[in-house]
């Protein structure tokens, strides 16, 4: 990898983050629209080892806690989770393709919403059965869509390298 | 071309692992004391820029609303200029009409709700309002349909809200006449009443027909009297003999919600009740 590809890799993770503070309220619903902060952290798992990726998780989810302390530390485990299966993942069983790294998308966002809603205790019976069968899935498909996209138009400066099919 | 596990499997990447697992089941554990300074040290330091550009980008979005709107009124001016009188007079029928903010008095905040994408953002909402614009810890957020929640913990630039969703909001209630005199909280997360409320206490010889507007009583000295929180929907269930408990449609959807008033002068005892328009319930 390049030292500038380097630099560029930062560049699309910094403008996720800034995605998620300014468009992301004005695309859609709030439970239905991509979350580009964790597509943020599943694009750096995806490059980096399992530790860094779990601590980056820890980091990310601890900052988002703050912002919903009605689930404090549960958020920070469950992207510490989603970041260090997601790096494993990626390393041992998915191939470079835009379709297995967009189920990859689907996935953690989906797991996140798991293991927040079973962490935090909030949610219970129709709550959780409403937000795991059919919030979490539009906002995991919405986000996957988000991320496909991304890779398709960086992919070349996040050094993922996707193959034909 | 995947790379291999050996070379991604070293044990400091699982202690490291291990080590975010432990200190995230340790923040989970911490007792709103300690977990309330911390939450707020990072919304100040790390996440004020992020907040800020949230903040910003909610104004933004409004003043294209707002700009739409006012091109649009601008166009009906046009039309309707030669009523001017007419046009005024009904500018003021409606300013007296409508308005909230105007009923209040000064006694409030305006705020954005900056929504987070987490599945419990519906129970504590981030607004963007907090100690140097006035308020103070315990406030009543409401919106033009009523009653959002209450202002738990209060940083310089943005609070907390915990609405009425959330498992430990309390109000104290009345019948919209003060027949009826209860304590309202979220009736819970099984079967179909999830995200209703529920009206408690109501002395059992006491009924409450199907419609009734219910409203904060002002008891308890944290709300002040009359915003509304729902409409009885019916019985809930009852302990024989003694009391009944009331399914109340809120008034308000949090998720919904994009702007609050968060009130600063009207405490417990205060009557708010003409500044809200009279509620109509829509089945």
């Amino acid at each position: 990898m390049r030292r500038s590809d380097k630099y560029r890799f930062w560049v699309v993770l910094a403008i996720l983050v800034a995605l998620q503070f300014s468009v992301r309220s004005r695309l859609g619903g709030e439970r239905t629209a991509p979350d580009f902060l964790l597509l943020a952290l599943l694009i750096y798992t995806i490059r980096s080892q399992p530790g860094r990726s779990a601590a980056a998780g820890f980091l990310v989810g601890l900052l988002r806690d703050a912002l919903t302390p009605a689930s404090f530390g549960a958020g920070a485990l469950a992207h510490t989770l989603v970041g260090y299966l997601s790096a494993w993942g990626k390393a041992v069983f998915f191939a470079e393709n835009l379709f297995v790294n967009g189920c990859l998308f689907f996935a953690g966002t989906w797991l996140r919403n798991l293991v927040v809603a079973l962490a935090s205790g909030k949610l219970k019976g129709g709550q959780l059965g409403w937000e795991l069968l059919v919030w979490s899935p539009v906002q995991s498909l919405t986000t996957a869509v988000a991320g496909v996209a991304v890779l398709w138009l960086f992919g070349r400066w996040l050094a993922i390298r996707l193959s034909e099919t | 071309m995947a790379l291999g596990a050996d070379r991604y499997g070293s044990r400091a990447g699982t202690l490291l692992f291990l080590g975010c697992v432990a200190l995230s089941l340790a923040a989970m554990g911490l007792p709103p004391a300690w977990r309330d300074p911390v939450a707020a040290t990072l919304r100040q330091t790390v996440l004020a820029p992020f907040l800020q550009l949230q903040q910003q980008s909610e104004l933004l979005r409004t003043s294209q609303s707002r700009f739409e709107q006012v091109v649009a009124q601008r166009d009906s001016a046009a039309l309707a200029a030669t009523f001017l009188p007419e046009l005024r007079n009904e500018n003021t029928r409606l300013r007296a009409l409508l308005g909230l903010g105007q009923r209040l008095g000064s006694g409030y905040t305006p705020a954005e709700v900056l929504h987070q994408a987490a599945p419990t953002d519906p129970l504590t909402l981030e607004v963007s309002a907090g100690r140097r614009q006035g308020v103070r810890p315990l406030a009543a957020v409401v919106s033009p349909e009523g009653l959002v929640g209450i202002a738990l913990t209060v940083d310089a630039q943005t609070c907390v809200v915990i609405t009425w969703a959330h498992p430990e909001f309390r109000a104290s209630a009345m019948a919209a006449d003060g027949s009826v005199y209860g304590i309202v909280a979220p009736h819970g997360t099984e079967g179909p009443g999830v995200w209703l409320l529920a009206l408690h206490g109501v002395p059992y010889l006491q009924s409450v027909p199907v419609g009734t507007v219910i409203l904060t009583s002002g008891m308890g000295g944290v709300f002040p009297r009359g915003i509304p929180l729902g409409t009885v929907i019916g019985v809930a269930g009852e302990t024989e003999g003694w009391e009944r408990t009331y399914l109340v449609r809120p008034a308000v959807q949090p998720a919904a919600v994009t702007h609050v008033m968060i009130l600063g002068g009207a405490r417990g005892g205060a009557d708010v009740q003409g500044a809200f328009p009279p509620f109509s319930e829509n089945p």
